[in-house]
């Protein structure tokens, strides 16, 4: 296709066969129906962004695949297999980094603990551990504890020991929800490019908008009460992304005005 | 339900000892069964003993208490508002705190001799440090707004404290007090059974050197159920005067 | 506040302290009581150095001590050990927990002269009970510890696949971990108090035994000396447990 190519639609990253599948979830809380009839596969490599307003069931989703959480009808298949538990191949990162990190350990031994619970031998650990921490700039900080270090750094520390499983599905729930707007955008970058090496699958919760446009293939956006599917858009942006040009593509402000219309739509709909 | 299970334990234990004491035919000098156990006590009830021996210790224990207590709080509320004198005073808190009371127990008999006297000073040892730093750590916590108040109303030493500072300490006071309670019964029911010939502690050293085992058993029973029954009226008494407020101001070991 | 300041007040600490001692003296010199009866720190004194100087006093101390540290070695494990298994384990904890509760406050002296009666007088028989009363603190603070831990990290435990051995062991106890420490350092003076009394109940050699001993000859430098040696021993294992504590607990600070 001729025409200047940064408005023509590109493919953003080559992925593969359905990896994960959400089919016919339904799931109630006592009486109250929390999500209803979700259905929706994930591809190899696929980085995909749920977004909803609150209600909308996206970090209980996301806990299914991570088997914290058993849905009350459906089932959620990885690899073809329904998830009863949680699984070695898919790692979970949570919002809340100063409570889900080992605050008696260092960031070194955080990071540990993952390679320890997979079984690897003690000799082996430390160059893993400072090959980790090198990947998410922490070299210095290795003996450093998670009190000493800011809320980006020890999210980065959440990182490497995610990275530690050498998983092949990273579940994210709001990993950056907390932080601020600069260390928000230098760790988007960071995981983009992580995970451009390694071609791991991302299944990734936010509320902004703006960040599941940036770093995803696809969004999934959810009604609420209860959390129904409500659209899927391809996201069809050049990679790797730029937090510069990126935001300024057309097809990129394209997006952000169809996604943000739908939001408002839906926060105006009667529940 | 939760009851229910609670006790399902303690009772099962309790049957396991009554079989055993009588599989065996056992008559020890230093055993008893629970059901021999629950017979001494009973009739040390109706004797009467029981009542007086505690209350002997109940005297010695709120006594030795209100001296200790009563000394350390106004000491406290001094070296509370007062940082420099807090601050002399430190080393020689950190010296004598951790001398254990019943250490001094022979300095006691050598003074004061057997009796009330000495009992009532080693609970006033004793309970004097909790109430003593509990309160110090009250005082310094007061709101700097409470202190300012007072400043700007102009209000004198003794109006400050009993207007102020006490009121929003009580709280803090209340749960050291609690705390100074169980140990003033520690110690006089230690002294007892250590040296002095009053007492429940002494009863209970009575029954267990002239071979009553069950009478012993039933009175370290006794004794543990007095200090369960103060401590939890003074608990129901400190949720009553302050909610929740008083229970989560200081973790009680 | 500056170091020259710290300083400077804990000099000034020290000074009343030494005003304290200076009192007591000149209440024992010119206050009329018998030194019989209050004698001076000059006299204690005396007597502390001359006890150690006549080799009276190590033993006794030695004996003392290591019965109040042996003992708190094994109430503190058995506590931790015993407190890990109840705090990790639902049914434990609704069926042995309220049983604990109802034990806990009776003074750990009054189980004294049951157990001396069962088991007789010995050595062995002070240190069970003072593993026995220092037990409770520990215990109770291991129960509460391994019983709250954060659900978050539990999450984390389960999404790394962690056995319960693994959850118990890196995560419910090191996160127990200042809890444990201040039921031990309580469970220290507890063990301390009772090696006392259980030395006076059986005149077992020690300073316990020693003081009592002193007491009932009227010799009242002697009774002060090991008193202040007492306290001595309160102090500096008090001290100690409380650096070991700040250590282990480095990571709390900034």
């Amino acid at each position: 296709m001729t025409g200047n190519a940064a408005t023509t639609a590109q493919p953003a990253r080559s992925v593969g066969a359905p990896l994960i599948e959400f089919r016919g979830i339904s799931h109630h809380f006592g009486s109250r129906e929390i999500i209803r009839d979700v259905n929706f596969s994930i591809r190899e490599s696929e980085f995909v962004c749920l977004i909803g307003p609150s209600g909308c069931g996206k970090t209980t989703l996301l806990r299914m695949l991570g088997g914290l959480l058993t849905p009350t009808a459906g089932q959620v298949l990885f690899g073809g297999k329904p998830v009863t538990a949680p699984e070695k191949e898919i790692s979970f990162m949570f919002q809340d980094y100063s409570k889900a990190l080992l605050p008696w350990r260092t960031a070194g031994g955080n990071v540990s603990l993952a390679l320890e619970a997979n079984g690897v031998p003690a000799a082996q650990r430390g160059p893993r551990i400072a090959e980790l921490l090198k990947k998410v700039n922490l070299a210095n900080h290795a003996d450093h504890f998670p009190a000493q270090l800011s809320g980006g750094m020890q999210q980065r520390v959440q990182i490497a020991r995610c990275l530690a499983q050498e998983p092949s599905v990273l579940l994210m729930d709001e990993p950056f929800g907390a932080l601020d707007a600069m260390t928000r955008q230098s760790l988007q970058d960071e995981i983009l490019k992580l995970i451009a090496v390694s071609r791991t699958t991302v299944l990734f919760v936010t509320h902004d908008l703006e960040e599941a446009i940036y770093l995803g293939d696809r969004v999934v956006a959810l009604y609420p009460n209860p959390g129904r599917v409500a659209q899927v858009f391809d996201v069809k942006l050049p990679s790797p992304r730029d937090q510069l040009t990126t935001r300024e593509h057309p097809e990129f402000l394209r997006l952000r005005r169809e996604i943000f219309d739908f939001v408002r739509e839906v926060e105006h709909e009667a529940p | 339900m939760k009851l229910l299970k609670a006790s399902l334990l303690p009772a099962f234990l309790l049957v396991i000892w009554e079989i055993a004491m009588r599989a065996n035919n056992v008559q020890s000098d230093s055993l008893a069964a629970p059901s021999q156990v629950a017979i001494a006590f009973w009739n040390a009830l109706f004797d009467g003993t029981i009542f007086s021996r505690t209350a002997e210790t109940l005297r010695a224990a709120m006594l030795g208490l209100a001296l200790g207590g009563g000394s350390a709080l106004i000491l406290s509320i001094f070296l509370g508002l007062v940082p420099p004198a807090a601050r002399l005073a430190q080393f020689s808190i950190e010296v004598l705190r951790p001398v254990p009371a019943v250490a001094l127990i022979p300095v006691a008999i050598l003074t004061l001799g057997f009796g009330y006297g000495m009992e009532i000073a080693l609970v006033a040892f004793a309970t004097f440090w909790p109430i003593l730093i509990y309160g110090m750590a009250a005082i310094v916590n007061i709101d700097q707004q409470l202190l300012d108040l007072a400043r700007v109303l102009r209000l004198g030493a003794y109006a400050r404290v009993t207007k102020i500072v006490l009121p929003a300490t009580l709280p803090r006071y209340f749960v050291a007090f609690r705390l100074s309670m169980a140990v003033s019964l520690i110690i006089a029911v230690t002294v007892e059974i250590a040296a002095n010939p009053l007492g429940i502690g002494y009863e209970l050293m009575q029954a267990s050197q002239s071979l009553h085992p069950a009478l012993t058993f039933a009175l370290v029973i006794w004794v543990g159920f007095i200090g369960f029954l103060l401590n939890s009226v003074l608990l129901f008494a400190q949720q009553r005067l302050f909610g929740p407020a008083g229970a989560t101001m200081v973790a009680a070991p | 506040m500056t170091a020259r300041a710290q300083i400077f007040w804990t000099a000034g600490s020290i000074g009343v302290t030494c005003l304290l001692v200076l009192g007591w003296q000149l209440v024992a010199d010119y206050s009329g009581i018998p030194p019989v009866f209050l004698p001076g720190p000059d006299r204690a004194w005396n007597a502390l150095v001359g006890g150690f100087s006549s080799g009276e006093l190590l033993p006794l101390t030695e004996a003392t001590v290591e019965r109040m540290f042996y003992g708190w070695v094994l109430a503190s494990l058995a506590g931790i050990v015993i407190g890990a298994i109840i705090g990790s384990s639902k049914i434990a904890r609704e069926y042995v927990a309220p049983m604990l509760e109802l034990v806990r406050p009776v003074p750990v002296s009054a189980f004294m002269p049951v157990v001396i009666a069962i088991i007789g007088l010995s050595g062995g028989m002070i240190l069970i009970v003072i593993a026995l009363g220092a037990i409770w603190p520990v215990l109770l603070a291991t129960v509460y510890g391994v019983s709250s831990v954060e659900p978050r990290l539990i999450e984390v435990s389960r999404v790394l696949r962690l056995n319960r051995m693994q959850t118990l062991w890196k995560i419910a106890l090191p996160n127990s971990m200042p809890d444990i420490l201040a039921g031990m350092r309580i469970g220290l003076t507890v063990s301390l108090v009772l090696a006392v009394i259980g030395e006076m109940l059986t005149s077992e050699s020690g300073l316990g035994f020693h003081v009592l001993v002193a007491a009932r000859a009227f010799r009242s430098a002697d009774l002060f000396a090991g008193v202040i040696l007492l306290g001595l021993i309160g102090l500096v294992s008090n001290v100690a447990v409380q650096e070991i504590e700040r250590y282990l607990l480095r990571w709390k600070r900034r």
